[in-house]
């Protein structure tokens, strides 16, 4: 998600940054950090200089060394990496090297070290997706007791748990926190919310469907806005247009596509929040914190009639709506399209690309540099009932494994928290738009940036953060689950299989590595049920559900009313 | 087993004269590498280098026999793809090779480091430092890519030895280079080179056939674990002048 606007703020730092770099040390430096980067903050000038001085001091044993961590690729660790281990290095002494690569990458390298038990990075800011491995793995340090025994030296006092929004996603059934929120990022519905405001669109789509065109409130109103673009609109001044977006190659983001929630969006997994329990939107049943099985004959979702119509409808509106070449791209190529003018609306929208859309310039975007576009809360499938999860949120968490040096875990663990503090993490949010602090989010500086985020900021404000949610701890063995996903929904896609043989024959896999990870001794390892017929299991309450065979009516709102539905 | 084929893999090779002619028959597991000293290098009649010790060991562990070609990466990976019981290492496990092979990794752990002519110094605090400067790569490194993809000056060349001279000659301000390979061709070269910064960490992984029994490819991860975790890996690194 590197962004023009980023590189060319960055480079301009740079030099700013290098005629200074060994003029100054300790306190002096902070002070020249604070006054020329590291504002705005939620602090005053001197409550920053106090939390500056504390990091100064808690430093001083590990100046001089140089520790490693590795995050994904995006705006928000771009900056951390450039200009906040400079910082830190300047500040503290402590120099960081600040890795950036693929997700999927990260997740590599953190396998890796744990299965090799080489140190390879000090620590690691890893999605909060993989939480059901890491309390159940007992590879990865529980900072709640690392705060209280260890690391009590180096835990600053003004950290402010309480502010961040997502520590929830962090938190495993034990109560324990294993990971520190860095970065967050919803995954929300997408519009033109300029063409959804032309009059004469207006007119026909209603004088076609028989409700107003506005932001769609459930799947049967997504389908027809699609359809009205792709095959009514067809053309907007001179230029093909299409209803839909999304991609569908098969390489491991279509995983994605589909397990960052998905079928949550549908309805599969019963209520419960920040998971569905005992049910969740991987399908997956857990009694007490065991899972206990993905088929429906073990009391999961995942080959259940609602899962069938989740995916069913991705490849019905991928066939029929979508650019021809939407099949072929991956996440990364298809994120493109929309800053292209063409596309009037896209279900599955990640917000980390907010900064990527608003680059002045962009067809989809105003001269006075606001949007043409808009993002609102997702509309839901047919079995989605209220006190369900709605969709996806990206939690970037810190996370310390055990088998790095202690030393070294708390020099990291100073770095985590320095990018994470009061005084950094305003700044951070503005450039990034990954917000991670409540004081943040209900900031003046971020009210004023409102009109240029096209609803993101409404979005952080409202309860909709906590209804937005990455995978929970029902999935206890996320890098080994999450490639099933990519490798059997694609033979679905590819029309290779039906969509209920190819969710049969995925669900049956994830109950196989249930089976196997139920050696590992854990209390809250898998231990799977007994199979039993299928009916049986759609006639208990909540998921799996049975067949919904009635068709929804399309609805809709105001774009204004949209976003206050989780105020 | 193992060392049977092997020396009859090496007798082929030097009978046939030219790395890429022969064709090896009869072991369980035929491989396919490139040649980077001093990871894998073809002197003296055969094979040897860091990773051909990594599979010495590997192999023999598992109980299995294997014989290995050094092959263009590319064809190395289209001929992987297409035939049974054949692997090709290193390589980049990236998303897009994920799904056209199975897995074994990480067969190597390298850092990369930014380096500068023995007699200057660039205070490079972050990677983003060395933006102002011309850095020298090599085609098919990933690192120059990696390098490019964040917006550096990245000057390809074919080789990284031939960054090396361009170092030298005041052509390029830094070099990009793998540390164990970079400390063999500046010892080859009389002089002592360190890092400026040491900037990335790449797992280098052995990609097989996706027909490959399952039972071999677990195998063989489970054996290469060990050999990290009981400190064969970290002793060998630490032979080559690099602790992991």
């Amino acid at each position: 998600m590197q962004t023009r606007k980023l590189s060319k703020y960055l480079l301009a730092i740079l030099g700013y940054f290098s005629m200074y770099s060994t003029c100054y040390s300790d306190i002096a430096s902070a002070q020249w950090w604070l006054k020329n980067e590291l504002t705005p903050s939620t602090l005053s000038y001197p409550q920053q200089l106090e939390e500056m001085q504390w990091f100064i001091d808690a430093a001083k044993p590990y100046q001089g060394l140089q520790i490693r961590v590795v995050s994904e690729r995006i705006a928000t660790h771009q900056y951390e990496a450039t200009v906040l281990a400079k910082a830190f290095y300047e500040i503290t002494g402590i120099h960081v090297v600040h890795e950036l690569t693929g997700e999927d990458d990260v997740i590599k390298k953190l396998s890796a070290q744990i299965m090799t038990g080489q140190n390879l990075y000090d620590a690691y800011v890893n999605d909060s997706d993989l939480i059901g491995t890491h309390f159940r793995s007992g590879n990865v340090v529980a900072l709640s007791d690392f705060i209280q025994n260890q690391g009590k030296s180096v835990t600053l006092p003004s950290l402010d748990l309480a502010d961040f929004i997502g520590l929830q996603f962090t938190t495993a059934p034990d109560g324990k926190l294993y990971q520190l929120p860095d970065q967050q990022f919803a995954n929300l519905y997408w519009y033109r919310h300029d063409w959804f405001s032309n009059v004469q669109f207006r007119t026909e789509f209603k004088r076609l469907y028989g409700y107003e065109l506005g932001v769609p409130q459930n799947w049967q109103a997504y389908e027809d806005i699609a359809e009205f673009f792709s095959v009514h609109v067809r053309r907007i001044d001179g230029r093909k247009v299409y209803g839909h977006m999304d991609y569908a190659k098969t390489d491991p983001s279509l995983g994605w596509r589909m397990s960052d929630a998905w079928l949550s969006m549908a309805g599969v997994g019963d209520k419960g929040l920040p998971n569905g329990l005992p049910v969740d939107e991987w399908g997956i049943r857990v009694e007490q914190c065991k899972p206990v099985g993905a088929s429906v004959s073990r009391g999961g979702a995942l080959n259940g009639p609602a899962a069938v119509y989740a995916i069913d409808k991705y490849v019905d509106w991928l066939n029929r709506f979508a650019p021809t070449e939407s099949k072929q791209l991956n996440f990364t190529q298809a994120g493109e399209w929309p800053g292209k003018g063409v596309i009037a609306q896209q279900i599955f929208w990640y917000t980390a690309f907010v900064a990527d859309l608003s680059q002045p310039g962009l067809p989809v975007v105003n001269s006075d540099g606001t949007p043409k576009w808009r993002v609102a809360p997702s509309p839901v499938g047919k079995y989605w009932q209220s006190g369900m999860k709605s969709g996806y949120q990206d939690t970037g968490a810190w996370t310390l494994l055990n088998n790095t040096p202690i030393d070294r875990q708390k020099a990291a663990w100073l770095y985590a928290q320095f990018v994470v503090s009061k005084t950094v993490s305003l700044k951070k949010t503005l450039v990034g738009l990954t917000p991670i602090r409540r004081s943040d989010i209900d900031s003046e500086a971020m009210t004023q940036q409102a009109p240029y985020l096209g609803g993101l900021v409404e979005f952080y404000r409202s309860r909709g953060r906590d209804v937005w949610t990455p995978t929970g701890t029902n999935v206890p063995d996320y890098p080994h689950l999450a490639n099933y996903w990519w490798r059997h929904i694609s033979q679905i896609v590819e029309g290779k299989i039906t969509t209920q043989h190819g969710l049969d024959a995925f669900a049956a896999d994830v109950d196989k590595h249930l089976l196997a990870l139920s050696q590992h001794p854990h209390p809250c390892s898998p231990k799977l049920n007994p199979e039993k017929s299928a009916d049986y299991w759609l006639a208990q309450p909540g998921a799996p559900k049975n067949k919904i065979t009635s068709a929804e009516k399309g609805r809709t709102l105001p774009y204004q009313e949209a976003i206050n539905v989780w105020r | 087993m193992f060392g049977v084929n092997r020396h009859w893999a090496t007798r082929l090779i030097a009978a046939c004269g030219l790395l890429s002619c022969f064709a090896v028959h009869g072991a369980d597991i035929e491989l396919y590498t490139y040649e980077v000293a001093p990871f894998a290098v073809y002197e003296n009649g055969k094979p040897s280098g860091l990773l051909i010790e990594v599979l010495d060991e590997l192999f023999k562990r598992s109980d299995l026999s294997y014989q290995i070609q050094f092959v263009p990466l590319k064809r190395a990976m289209i001929t992987v793809q297409r035939q049974a019981h054949k692997c090709v290492l290193p390589v980049a496990r990236s998303q897009e090779r994920e799904v056209q092979f199975q897995w074994i990794s990480p067969v190597l752990i390298t850092r990369f480091g930014l380096y500068s002519k023995p007699e200057q110094s660039f205070p490079l605090t972050t990677l983003i430092d060395a933006k102002p400067y011309r850095i020298g790569s090599f085609l098919g490194s990933g690192i120059g890519e990696y390098l490019a993809n964040l917006g550096f000056t990245v000057e390809l060349s074919s080789t990284t030895q031939q960054n090396f001279a361009k170092l030298n000659r005041d052509r390029i301000d830094l070099w990009a280079a793998e540390l164990i390979s970079a400390k063999h061709i500046a010892q080859a070269n009389g002089v002592s080179l360190e890092p400026q910064l040491v900037f990335y960490t790449a797992l280098g992984a052995m990609a097989c056939n996706q027909n490959m029994p399952q039972a071999q490819i677990q195998l063989l991860q489970t054996q290469l674990n060990m050999m990290y975790q009981d400190g064969f890996m970290g002793r060998l690194y630490h032979s080559y002048g690099v602790d992991i």
